[in-house]
């Protein structure tokens, strides 16, 4: 049964850190610590601003996207592994990122043999994407002015935007649900179920927490300490840290179920093939079947 | 069972029987299949070649339990009518192989329909053949599928993984598909995360990605009609286990 309790909402994982990349994005640094001793053999990522999808082999070419928005990462999976002959390939994107990764993976459709090419899945927790222009106008309807997104991050429960003249605003989930990509408002996975580790912006850019979900993630994440002891700092999460997650989730998700909703009650169409699982759980969360006038009686 | 009255993989004489037909095509998916035996060692106990135009010297079509079939089937050409009267009744199942045989693939653009010349005559897949069609479980797209693809399907066939195998068999329901399908059920229905797995799966660049606006970009005169971006695509389906991690 669907229910939204934390599992639902964050996923199995074993371990959350908050780690302290002591001045450097620690998600950054833990792929330049990777190339640099070759614990992986190419990143595969999207640019700072999310927009175009980027394939890395050098550790002082390392970049990864800040804000919440981020395109187009699966289009150069082909040639990452079938041209470049990449085996020990890292990703980072979000969730549905991995939905195509690993359906790939797991099906071979579309790249041939990736199941043994990826070495790590490295997840953000996703609010929705956005492109440039769709910030912009979020932007004006939270604050009335014009002004582009530099970076996401969460804090106590809500998520943030740094602004590019530097101020920092909270952003309301209804507004920003209004916003996103369309097809972010039916998305069940914000928190990367399905990789490794996900990772979670906080406001200070120096510092993320790290949710590990796999025993590759753990080992991963000690293999990168053993190599360079000095540059990651981890702490264990609290659960103060990782309940205002949760209210997040909660919050953002509640509304895409309320859109799923609508959407089958519309009757909107699936893709074929689909199996339409959009109905499907749609009479799951239905399926409570109260009948009061028995209970009276 | 459907490709065995009684089945137990206890049984150590199993061996399933396996055929690859070719109607018109360009032998690639064969090609493709055979490929991925280097990787299937593991399957090899278990299935026997029984037909092959490429590596069995037979002439007459054997029975077996799954015939593979690549290519569309040609209306001028005799051969091909005798030979899909003759896999209706050796074969329980058939795979159609690749975009050919299951949307009529690059053969849709054939401009038909007269011997002598390829270009010249039409074809059908066998999923629209209707003598056939109750025996079609499954349409594997591409052109040609990933030999692995066409690895974990036959592992998937071998231990009746339903859930693997459920889309495959939707799939022969659909006799047409193109990179309009990203569009047309994707893109226009709202589904569209902008991930780029399509563009990745077109082995023509027909699809490609287009940056500016962060989502697929199709070039129709570009299209093999093979399937395989609607297959990729995170949003068409995805009844596969989420890894579970221990
Ligand atoms: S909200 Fe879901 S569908 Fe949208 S980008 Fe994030 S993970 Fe992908
Ligand atoms: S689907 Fe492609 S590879 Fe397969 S037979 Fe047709 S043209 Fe050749
Ligand atoms: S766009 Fe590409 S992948 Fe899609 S059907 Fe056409 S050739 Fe195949
Ligand atoms: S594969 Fe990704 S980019 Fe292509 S249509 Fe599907 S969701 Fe969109």
């Amino acid at each position: 049964m669907v229910a939204l309790n934390s599992r639902f909402l964050l996923g199995k994982y074993r371990e959350a850190f908050v780690v302290d990349g002591k001045g450097e994005n620690p998600i950054k640094a833990i792929f330049t610590l990777m190339l640099k001793f070759g614990l992986i053999d190419g990143l595969l990522t999207v640019s700072k601003d999310g927009n175009s999808p980027r394939l890395i082999f050098k550790a002082e070419d390392v970049e990864i996207p800040v804000r919440n928005s981020c395109f187009g990462v699966n289009a150069l999976l082909k040639k990452a592994v079938q041209k470049y002959r990449l085996s020990r390939l890292a990703v980072f994107g979000p969730a549905c990122t991995f939905d195509g990764l690993n359906k790939t993976q797991y099906f071979g459709i579309g790249c041939n043999w990736t199941k043994t090419a990826v070495a790590l899945k490295i997840s953000f927790l996703c609010p929705g994407v956005l492109t440039d222009t769709a910030f912009l106008s979020e932007v004006v309807d939270i604050t009335g002015k014009r002004a582009g997104v530099s970076r996401f991050y969460f804090q106590k429960g809500k998520l943030h935007y740094q602004l590019k003249t530097g101020e920092e605003i909270t952003v309301p989930p209804s507004f920003h649900h209004r916003y996103v990509n369309s097809a972010c408002r039916y998305c069940l996975n914000l928190s990367g179920k399905g990789t490794d580790l996900t990772a979670v912006y906080l406001k200070e850019r120096d510092k993320v927490l790290l949710i590990v979900r796999s025993e590759r993630g753990l080992s991963t994440l000690a293999q990168v300490q053993r190599s360079s002891p000095s540059t990651l700092y981890f702490r264990k999460a609290d659960r103060k840290e990782v309940e205002s997650l949760i209210s997040f989730l909660k919050e953002k998700v509640i509304l895409n179920i309320t859109d799923i909703i609508e959407r089958v009650e519309l009757g909107f169409p699936v893709p074929k093939w689909n199996d339409n699982k959009l109905r499907k759980f749609y009479r799951l969360w239905n399926s409570i079947d109260v009948n009061s006038e028995e209970e009276v009686f | 069972m459907f490709y065995r009255d009684k089945l137990s993989f206890e049984d150590e004489e199993f061996k399933l029987k396996v055929g690859f037909l070719h109607f018109s095509s360009c032998s690639g998916c064969q090609v493709a299949f055979f490929d991925m035996f280097e990787e299937a060692v593991e399957i090899l106990d278990t299935v026997e070649l029984v037909y092959s135009n490429m590596l069995t010297k037979r002439r007459d079509l054997p029975r077996m339990d799954v015939a593979f079939v690549e290519g569309a089937l040609c209306i001028e050409d005799p051969h091909h009518l005798h030979l899909v009267k003759e896999l209706q009744k050796k074969a329980k199942l058939i795979v159609a192989v690749g975009g050919c045989a299951s949307f009529g693939g690059v053969r849709r653009l054939s401009c038909g329909n007269q011997l002598p010349q390829p270009q010249h005559q039409s074809f059908v897949p066998i999923t629209e053949v209707d003598l056939v069609k109750p025996k079609v479980k499954y349409a594997i797209p591409g052109c040609p599928p990933n030999p692995s693809l066409l690895y974990s399907f036959l592992l998937a066939l071998l231990e009746i993984n339903e859930d693997f195998l459920l889309p495959f068999e939707l799939m022969t329901f659909s006799t047409r598909a193109s990179g309009m399908d990203i569009f047309v059920e994707v893109v226009n229905k709202g589904f569209c995360v902008g991930c780029g797995t399509c563009s990745t799966a077109c082995p023509t660049r027909a699809i490609t990605y287009n940056y500016e606006c962060s989502r697929p970009a199709f070039n129709p005169g570009l299209c093999v009609y093979c399937g395989s971006c609607l297959a990729a695509c995170p949003q068409s389906f995805k009844p596969y286990p989420q890894p579970t991690y221990t």
